[in-house]
């Protein structure tokens, strides 16, 4: 598919708090209650449309399992936004945001767009966590806050394509070097001329996203 | 302001963009006219060719008869140059018919500022060409006719001149209707710019800062006693030519002929408002054109024919839409190759399947390892340094890959894909963790299930082949990475095993590769075919792509080393 930009995104946030539900009811428009535990990072991808621009999702949905914490914080760099999230029926998943904030911080470019997300909206009567909170949470460290739920689908398209405008706004603003693909964001192939540059500039994307590794 | 009258033209030039180009490009015209006029010679021969030179001698020979004729022709002319003239800044001549008089002219600039203050209506006295030299001075003896001739008083109509190029640039700027204005309607466009010329040089003439007063005594004459007569309503007649110069032709559309339909158009529409606007002086001059165009051309048949040539010269609607079209359509075909290139496009075949974005990820974690180990060594004892350098060096030895050797032995019992699954199984049984190929043997029991069923087409066999390929090199890339993945969360690392498990597993995707590769050709080669040749053009890529893949596997093996480097030290 042609697009104008491709954006990576990473999601985290701890073990269980709906990571893989949210990517698959926002790729597939799908919920599945019972989800295997990821391993490492899967991905999705999906094509929406901001200011009449194809812009390509591609998102990476870490495990969240404290276990592959050294291995998904190799894949936050060169993501150009995130959805940090917690679930609101559980305490603890709140608390360890700060922990996850540190590390993406850490672990990507200062630019990235980090949305922060109370997920399980749904579960109102288990509900652990309110939404003030939540709220506080994000204006203390200048975060884009939502309340989601994976299984009604609320607000999920939301979360995804908010943050997008706003990585795009920065892209206008000139924040984000589109140039620099270790910001996550890619020109899409429909911007190069030759018909084969879209895989040749897709192959080098990858070493020029690994580079930034280093 | 500065004072002198040159500085005036300066800072004139400087503060209002393109009509002051026109002024200079004017006033540029009187000064490098003996170049000019060979280029507009040139010029007008490729604008307007033959159709020009036909004009022309009639016009010539009514020049004789009647000045006002010989006015708007040289006005046309230069209008035309105008236009010309935005390409080359330099070729800006007047029209051909003062070409005898260059140095004159030049003169006649250096010698502007001082007849102009002692010399009011001068020029209002001649007619035809002697007009051309004192043509400098005919500006500013127009400036001057209400007051008196002082230097000083140069700056007075200023305002007005300013307002009337204002006016003018941005008439001008607005004229990128033009293409479609010719194309609703290429005599109205004409015309208008006809308007336009007129309009212009009546509020020139009014106004009296141009040039434009070449060889155009009648309605500067008229203008002049006009505003003799009259000597207020002057801001009132900068205000409605501006009106008529609003049309967005202005500025561009000055056209060899445009002045005849434009007198007739402006007589039949924008006369009213001007008229209305208390400028009977347009009004006479109006008048006075028709009489002068319709001389021996009653009706004016002969210039409508003119005129239909002429537009025969420029874009019309009908063939801009025709252009479009065949544009649009020659990009749409341009596009569906490019589409259909895309379809059997490799690359993207392979991004599509999520195996870049896996190689991707791959390659991250690789460098992330690579620089552990490289911290390692750093900070290890340097006795130990070699060791462990020893140590990385095994395990790449061991993650070598084998020389071609056995054949596999065929068992008949199971299915191709079931033995597939069975060789991956085997290759990994020691690797320690759990790996898996479910997707990789379904998506080969659906090429195996495509291949077999019928109704297939060499472009349809070649597309799937390159799909299947570009498939199951991601789906073999993801394995890759997911088995370092999990490698690296492993407790306990068995290097020696983890290798050979991944380099036997490496052979065995390899040689599924080529067996998916040797099973779309033959297929093509079964297919009944009149183009062998592009059977075999086809064939030849699903070969090379089938190298690419093995290119890219072997790469994604590469990448994991350090993967199982860094459970051995």
């Amino acid at each position: 598919m042609a697009y104008a930009y491709l954006f990576k995104y990473i999601i985290i946030g701890d073990t269980g708090v709906g990571k893989s539900c949210l990517l698959l009811q926002f790729t597939d428009k799908r919920f599945q209650p019972v989800h295997d535990l990821t391993i490492g990072v899967e991905f999705g991808a999906r094509m929406i449309t901001i200011d009449g621009k194809q812009i390509k999702l591609q998102i990476w949905d870490t495990a969240g399992q404290e276990a592959f914490r050294s291995i998904t914080r190799s894949y936050y760099r060169g993501a150009a936004g995130a959805l940090l999230v917690y679930d609101i029926t559980r305490r603890d998943t709140f608390n360890h945001l700060t922990t996850w904030l540190e590390d993406a911080r850490q672990h990507s470019n200062s630019n990235m767009v980090i949305m922060l997300i109370g997920n399980k909206s749904d579960l109102e009567s288990r509900r652990e966590v309110k939404k003030e909170e939540g709220e506080a949470f994000a204006r203390e460290h200048g975060l884009v806050f939502m309340e989601t739920s994976a299984k009604t689908a609320a607000n999920v398209e939301e979360a995804f394509i908010n943050t997008a405008k706003e990585i795009y706004e920065k892209i206008q603003e000139g924040v984000f070097d589109i140039n620099n693909e270790a910001n996550g964001i890619k020109i899409g192939p429909q911007h190069s001329t030759a018909a084969g540059a879209g895989g040749a500039g897709g192959a080098g994307a990858g070493g020029a996203a690994g580079g930034g590794c280093c | 302001m500065p004072s002198s009258d040159s500085d005036d033209f300066e800072s004139a030039d400087e503060g209002h963009g393109s009509v002051d180009k026109k002024e200079r490009k004017k006033r540029l015209s009187s000064s490098n006219y003996s170049d000019n006029t060979v280029e507009s010679d040139q010029e007008s021969k490729k604008s307007a060719g033959a159709i020009q030179k036909k004009i022309e001698e009639p016009k010539k020979k009514e020049e004789k008869q009647t000045d006002g004729w010989d006015d708007f022709d040289i006005d046309d002319n230069e209008a035309e140059l105008k236009k010309d003239s935005q390409t080359n800044a330099a070729n800006t001549a007047p029209s051909k018919k003062v070409e005898n008089k260059p140095s004159d002219n030049q003169k006649a600039n250096v010698i502007k500022k001082q007849s102009e203050a002692k010399n009011p209506i001068e020029s209002t006295q001649d007619t035809g060409w002697d007009d051309f030299d004192d043509w400098g001075d005919d500006d500013t003896s127009k400036n001057d006719p209400s007051s008196k001739p002082q230097p000083t008083q140069q700056r007075q109509p200023e305002p007005d001149i300013k307002a009337v190029t204002d006016r003018l640039a941005e008439a001008s700027n607005k004229s990128s209707g033009w293409g479609w204005g010719w194309g609703v309607d290429s005599l109205l466009s004409t015309a208008t710019a006809g308007i336009s010329t007129i309009t212009n040089q009546v509020s020139q003439g009014i106004s009296t800062v141009l040039e434009t007063g070449i060889g155009a005594p009648d309605p500067e004459e008229l203008a002049r006693r006009a505003k003799d007569n009259e000597s207020k309503p002057q801001p009132n007649r900068s205000e409605e030519p501006q009106k008529t110069e609003n049309d967005p032709n202005a500025g561009d559309a000055f056209q060899l002929g445009s002045l005849l339909s434009g007198v007739t158009k402006f007589v039949e529409s924008t006369g009213t408002k001007v008229i209305a606007g208390g400028l009977d002086t347009l009004e006479t001059i109006g008048k006075k054109t028709m009489e002068v165009l319709q001389d021996g051309d009653p009706g004016l048949a002969k210039k409508r024919a003119m005129l239909g040539l002429d537009a025969g010269d420029k874009p019309v609607l009908s063939q801009v839409l025709r252009e479009a079209k065949s544009r649009a359509d020659e990009e749409d075909r341009v596009k569906e190759e490019k589409r259909e290139a895309k379809e059997v496009h490799y690359e993207n075949l392979f991004d599509d399947f999520e195996g870049l974005v896996h190689l991707e990820a791959l390659e991250m974690l690789s460098r992330q390892v690579s620089m552990r180990i490289e911290e390692r060594l750093r900070s290890a004892e340097p006795d130990k340094r070699q060791d462990i350098k020893e140590t990385l060096q095994q395990v790449a030895e061991l993650c070598e890959m084998p020389e071609e050797e056995d054949e596999e032995e065929e068992s008949e019992d199971i299915s191709k894909t079931e033995a597939f699954h069975e060789r991956l199984l085997a290759a990994t049984r020691d690797i320690g963790v759990k790996l898996q190929f479910q997707s990789l043997v379904k998506q080969y029991t659906e090429a195996l299930d495509w291949l077999s069923a019928d109704s297939a087409t060499e472009k349809t066999v070649y597309k799937r082949a390159v799909s299947s390929l570009a498939q199951a090199t991601a789906l073999a890339v993801e394995v890759y990475h997911k088995t370092a993945e999990m490698l690296l969360v492993k407790p306990r690392r068995s290097t020696a095993d983890e290798s050979d498990a991944l380099t036997q597993m490496t052979v065995v995707l390899t040689k599924h590769i080529s067996e998916l590769a040797t099973l779309f050709t033959e297929k093509l080669n079964t297919l009944e075919t009149e183009n062998k040749d592009q059977v075999n053009i086809y064939i030849t890529n699903i070969f090379l792509e089938a190298g690419n893949s093995s290119t890219y596997i072997q790469n994604a093996f590469q990448l994991a080393l350090p993967i199982l480097q860094i459970g051995a030290v």
